[in-house]
């Protein structure tokens, strides 16, 4: 993945790519309205397979799906990343949080094909082969999860909230887990663990940091 | 086996060194890494999905389902018909055709291909409605009411004789859903004639017990597999007709398939809470002892299914009639959900023991505590009360009704209860092998609960070893029987079966290390990864050479449940602190306190988590959730989790749980009872901010805002 | 969710060019209306036009001293940005109420202004409301609660679903809106319309294959303004009612008032009574609860929402006590 890229997070060179087409370029002009037009204006692709490119956790991933397939579907049925839960599918309750280029993001309410080009992190990229993320341990050591199928939503939120406020008040905390709800009851604790965590987690890592990570790296 | 006589004796060690302690959850790495794989996340190879065709309508007969089109759908590999014509369908939501193909996106487009034609017939969806003679029938067979328990104690003129005061009202409870964050649903894959199901389920064995009557197999040719599920509450229990649905879909196509509900679907045809109305008629004395209680209930299970719950609930009434009703309406059945019946018997009485107390102008701690019923090992509400009041600062509480000004209102309240939690017959197998390894199966499962944990306590707690010595296999039905996990039961069968077969191959690996050590097997002990003599530690052998004297053959055991190790009976009080904001009539919690007890707590730290869950599923109870059926139509208006409201992270208070321990009377069950009284301490910390009484649930601002109306102009509150 | 071909436009001109097909075309900004809006089968695009990367994302100054809000601009980017808190504190205000820390992450002001309604009948389905081409509101006769008190005329009761309406017509606000035949400015309070039998499918002006492009608020003068939302969850819920008021002062008297409130009526409702009530007086608290009767004496509610009328009062008086600088409860 290029370094350089464009104000939109995609780069053209991966946007001509992913759309299969060359020459394109020319299509976006200064001309009026009804020059597009003339052109056909931009490129019409799908609605069946078409192919994907995503940056899931620094590693590259080629897919051929359908423009309607969100970037949760996306990862869980076609990729095996099932760490993050498909819950309410339509924005209201977090348990697919996912960090799309800083910023936590609900994949069941991101389309797939929406987010090529950008740096997507999943509750599977923070943990390393043998050490838990600072959050997660700290999920652990005060059991903040019961059943667990909110947790990696959770856990995925509050990384986000310590990354922008390493030294979160519980009011922020607050705010930041709102978009995320558990059945079981346990936000006593998680609000435990998000306190405990920045106690530990310190300032964000380079690695922690998503501009910085790189195909090589992951 | 000359020792064998000493099996009956199977006792909790008096020093523990795991049991009671704070353990960490042992699946929590797995869960928070995301690599814990539930049913939802299972991927097959050559795996497709599923989907059910359901009833739009409340109450229809279908008059054809033509599968033509679905069938040449792109990607459709099965298509089944669950119902024929002429069948009739009692809810929104009923399953009436499948389909499967090789992607979810197009078994959804596919199952839109289904033609179902219909004649729709007259619906019910409102519980009074239905109690109307003249009402639309729920089913074209059978009746909108039917008879429900009736009670009579004592004898109720005598008791309205002796009361100095009567109040007389109505009270309700709504209906919710579990909202199982899992949603239900099976991955089914066949091999020849042999079914493996992954299912998201509350009991593996009773899953494939049900797989296996209504395919009509060998219970023996299904496997059940639970590793991690998303929660149950209740509503999990059997295969349901997704499962089935799903296994007919895997067969016909010759593939594994996934059948996952999704959020609307999981509304409507998963479970839910009845709805409880009661209209009481209760007396107190002069002196504040409660005297008569003449109750008439009815609530809804939705289509045929009943909807008991206990009532008066915990206090003594003397003298008392109860008679209830049963009444069916066009929405989905109910299924068990978190401490059936204690929710809504528990509200309806508690409101009312505060309306009664204010007749009497006794303080409700104080008037709870002349009509509880005595202490008892299972009876600890009087301790509790005190106890209590004390730690909540209960004495600042000030009469009904905030009288700081402005608009924001304070207000405290109380409520208790009581549950079973009793144990019965898990069985569990353990092996502990030459090389010091040991693996204990038990065909439980973990909800969320802490199964897993708790069954690694107890076996590295009686063989002395640590925790990261054994190998936990559970949630599977390749493994010994245990019971489906509902009504608190699971830790209470689980740790018996666990201490008794652990117990069991322990002594014979005393048997054979003895000679070894030079102690009688029954003068050893097995402590800290050491087998030693109980008088005598010096005369000892680590664990692994211990293990090492079996040679080849590993020391297999069986074991099963056995009374005297766990116990039944559990009591508890809740308070509650809230704002009432009268200008809006939203409530806010600022704090609740849990008193509970359970017996012998196994892990603290995941018994504590089960307290706090119960609470806060209790907060939702009491302000939030609601399944609204549009009064017109019989159809869910809020089948989501956008208006089917539960609380966020900014709503939830601070909770404070003190358990209770009680060695003595064994493991007890704490999954229910804390969930009982939290609502009706909040709706009674809502009378005592703004003087006004809401007698029903959810708390919402409307209802709020009309109560201190009503109480503004003089009316009953 | 029915299949759909997709269109990445990469300029506005790209996407008013998209928008044109036979079937039916739906521009996608943050998708946290829309996507939903398709799972459901409310709608069922043939073809989506990306707008994210076509549309402006930045908030910049204009000539006469206001700000120009590109319609991609995040929920998040307008709360956080600096010059937006100073100069128009109501809207930043709105901005972190609305949604989530996600949704906020995602959103963007044009979806924000464009969503369609929360309306429980239209989101399902099952129900073919107005809105869907059907002929009654399900509303009328059934769970009404969370629907309009104000413009109940019908034939649609819904209430307009959009935060940053309110303010925008509180400040005055202009909309620019690009089509095949160029672009044009409406005002905020001009862009949105109540419910007519002809009009019922969508809740403004924007005629097909036009797309907002813009938000150009005003400079704000000496104003003082204030915010409120009265939500049942301190977590993520939709207000039951709110205000902004913009209030111009005339020294320590209220000049002209601006009160629009939000969550009670089928478009952003403005006030002309409460507006009354306060042009002239004092800033204090007694000013604030005259308004606020003013503001709901014309409340028409329906069988299931009178609540709300209370709530819509509390909302107009703390959001004028908030713009005086005063405690609100």
């Amino acid at each position: 993945m290029s370094d350089k890229e464009d104000r939109f997070g995609v780069s053209r060179r991966d946007f001509l790519k992913s759309a299969g087409v060359g020459g394109l370029a020319t299509a976006v002009t200064s001309a009026g309205v009804t020059d597009v037009e003339a052109q056909a204006g931009p490129r019409v692709i799908g609605p069946g397979d078409v192919p994907v490119s995503l940056t899931v956790n620094g590693k590259r991933l080629e897919l051929r799906i359908e423009p309607r397939v969100t970037l949760l579907d996306a990862l869980r049925n076609r990729a095996d990343l099932t760490g993050n839960k498909r819950v309410c599918d339509r924005g209201s309750c977090g348990a697919c949080t996912m960090i799309v280029d800083g910023r936590t993001a609900y994949s069941c309410s991101t389309l797939a094909i929406d987010v090529q080009g950008k740096q997507i992190r999943t509750v599977e990229g923070l943990a390393g082969a043998n050490t838990l993320h600072p959050v997660q341990q700290a999920f652990c050591d005060v059991d903040a999860l019961m059943c667990g199928f909110c947790t990696p939503g959770f856990v995925v939120a509050t990384v986000a909230l310590l990354e922008k406020y390493p030294n979160a008040t519980p009011e922020q905390a607050r705010r930041e887990l709102d978009g995320n709800i558990c059945r079981c009851g346990t936000f006593v604790r998680i609000m435990e663990a998000a306190m405990k965590a920045k106690t530990v987690a310190g300032p964000p890592t380079r690695q922690a940091r998503w501009g910085d990570m790189g195909v090589a790296r992951g | 086996m000359t020792w064998g006589w000493r099996v009956a004796k199977y006792t909790w060690p008096e020093k523990p060194t795991l049991l009671s302690t704070r353990v960490l959850r042992l699946d929590g790495p797995d869960k928070v890494a995301g690599r814990a794989r539930y049913t939802y996340d299972i991927n097959r190879p050559g795996m497709i999905y599923g989907r059910i065709v359901r009833s739009p309508y409340p109450h229809a007969r279908v008059t054809s389902i033509d599968l033509a089109a679905a069938q040449t759908a792109p990607g459709v590999k099965a298509v089944v018909a669950y119902r024929n014509p002429g069948d009739e369908v009692h809810y929104q939501g009923d399953p009436v055709a499948a389909v499967a193909a090789d992607t979810e996106e197009r078994a959804r487009d596919a199952a839109r291909l289904v033609r179902v034609r219909w004649e729709p017939l007259p619906h019910v969806s409102i519980e009074a409605q239905a109690m109307d003679a003249a009402a639309p029938k729920w089913s074209t067979t059978q009746e909108n009411t039917r008879p429900g328990v009736r009670q009579e104690t004592g004898n109720l003129e005598t008791g309205f004789n002796d009361a100095a005061h009567v109040v007389e009202q109505t009270y309700s409870t709504h209906v919710i859903t579990h909202v199982c964050l899992e949603t239900h649903g099976t991955v089914c894959e066949w091999d020849g004639d042999k079914l493996t199901a992954w299912v998201s389920t509350q009991g593996v064995h009773q899953c494939a017990q049900g797989f296996a009557q209504a395919l009509g197999i060998p219970q023996a040719n299904v496997r059940v597999i639970t590793q991690y599920m998303g929660g149950g509450f209740g509503s999990k229990f059997a295969p349901d007709s997704q499962g089935i649905i799903c296994a007919k879909l895997a067969k016909l196509a010759n593939a594994p398939v996934k059948l996952m509900l999704d959020r609307k679907e999981e509304h409507l045809d998963t479970g839910n809470r009845p709805s409880a109305f009661a209209h009481i008629r209760a007396g107190v004395s002069a002196e504040g002892k409660l005297t008569a209680f003449d109750g008439r209930s009815w609530g809804t299970g939705g289509a045929g299914a009943g909807s008991n719950f206990p009532l008066p609930y915990l206090y003594q009434f003397p003298n008392r009639k109860r008679v209830h009703t049963d009444v069916y309406i066009n929405a989905g059945q109910q299924r068990a959900m978190r401490a059936p019946g204690h929710p809504q018997g528990c509200f309806l009485t508690e409101i009312l023991m505060d309306e009664l107390a204010d007749r009497v102008k006794i303080d409700p701690v104080e008037f709870r505590i002349r009509n509880a019923p005595p202490i008892a090992p299972n009876a600890q509400w009087i301790k509790y009360f005190q106890e209590g009041a004390r730690r909540f600062g209960w004495e600042k509480r000030h009469p009904t009704g905030d009288p700081t000004p402005g608009p924001i209102k304070t207000g405290m309240g109380v409520s208790a209860h009581l549950w079973g939690g009793a144990g019965r017959g898990s069985t569990a197998h353990v092996d502990i092998n030459p090389d010091g390894s040991v693996v204990v199966k038990c065909g439980t499962q973990d909800l969320g609960t802490g199964t897993r944990t708790i069954v690694t306590i107890v076996a590295a707690e009686t063989l002395g070893v640590p925790m990261n010595a054994i190998t936990t296999e559970i949630g599977d039905t390749q493994y010994p029987f245990s019971g489906g996990s509902g009504g608190s039961t699971t830790a209470a069968s689980v740790s018996p079966a666990i201490r008794v077969t652990c117990t069991d191959a322990l002594n014979q690996l005393f048997a054979k290390v003895a000679p070894t050590v030079g102690v009688q097997p029954d003068d050893l002990v097995a402590e800290g990864g050491r087998i030693r003599g109980a008088t005598d530690a010096s005369k000892s052998v680590a664990w692994k050479d211990a293990c090492k004297l079996l040679g080849t053959e590993p020391i297999s055991v069986d074991g099963k449940w056995q009374d005297g190790l766990s116990g039944a009976g559990t009591s508890g009080v809740q308070f509650s602190e809230v704002t009432v904001d009268i200008e809006t009539g939203i409530v806010r919690i600022k704090r609740i306190l849990a008193m509970q007890d359970c017996g012998l707590i196994v892990d603290r730290l995941t018994a504590e988590s089960q307290v706090y869950g119960g609470v806060i599923a209790a907060i939702n109870f009491a302000l939030y959730e609601d399944r609204l059926l549009d009064r017109v139509t019989g159809q869910m208006v809020n089948p989501n989790m956008e208006f089917y409201l539960l609380a966020g992270m900014s709503d939830v208070p601070q909770i404070d749980v003190v358990l209770n321990d009680m060695p003595e009377r064994g493991v007890i069950g704490i999954g229910e009872p804390p969930t009982v009284s939290t609502a009706s301490a909040i709706a009674n910390a809502v009378r005592n901010a703004t003087g006004a009484t809401i007698r029903s649930l959810p708390l919402h601002p409307h209802k709020v805002l009309a109560a201190i109306e009503q109480q503004r102009a003089g009316g009953t509150n | 969710m029915k299949a759909f071909a997709y269109v990445n436009a990469t300029n506005e001109r790209e996407v008013v060019a998209a928008l044109k097909t036979d079937g039916i075309a739906l521009p996608l900004a943050g998708g946290q209306d829309l996507l939903a809006r398709m799972k459901d089968y409310i709608d069922s695009p043939d073809r989506i036009v990306n707008v994210k990367n076509a549309l402006d994302t930045t908030v910049t100054s204009t000539p006469e001293g206001g700000l120009k809000i590109g319609a991609a601009v995040k929920i998040i980017d307008l709360y956080e940005n600096q010059q937006v808190a100073r100069m128009y504190p109501a809207l930043n205000a709105a901005a972190i109420e609305i949604g989530t820390p996600q949704i906020r992450h995602q959103a963007t002001v044009g979806g924000n202004i464009n969503q369609r309604p929360r309306c429980w009948y239209y989101r399902n389905e099952e129900f073919v409301c107005y809105k869907k081409g059907g002929s009654r509101c399900f509303a009328v006769d059934g769970e009404n609660q969370y629907h309009a008190i104000f413009g109940n005329d019908g034939p649609s009761h819904i209430v307009h679903p959009s935060s940053l309406a309110v303010p925008f017509a509180a400040y005055g606000a202009r909309f620019r809106v690009l089509g095949p035949k160029g672009d044009r400015e409406i005002a905020a309070s001009d862009f949105f319309t109540m419910p007519t039998l002809a009009s019922v499918l969508k809740e403004n002006v924007l005629e097909d294959e036009e797309i907002l492009t813009h938000v150009i608020l005003p400079a704000p003068g000496n104003v003082r303004s204030g915010h409120y939302e009265v939500r049942y969850k301190a977590s993520h819920d939709w207000p039951l009612a709110f205000t902004t008021v913009v209030l111009t002062m005339n020294g320590n008297r209220i000049g002209s008032a601006r009160v629009v409130l939000g969550a009670v009526a089928p478009v952003p409702w403005r006030s002309k009574p409460a507006e009354a009530a306060l042009a002239g007086k004092p800033l204090n608290e007694d000013t604030a609860m005259l308004a606020a009767e003013a503001a709901v004496s014309e409340a028409k509610p329906m069988s299931g929402n009178a609540y709300k009328v209370q709530m819509a009062k509390t909302a107009v008086k703390r959001a004028i006590m908030r713009a005086a600088g005063l405690k609100t409860v």
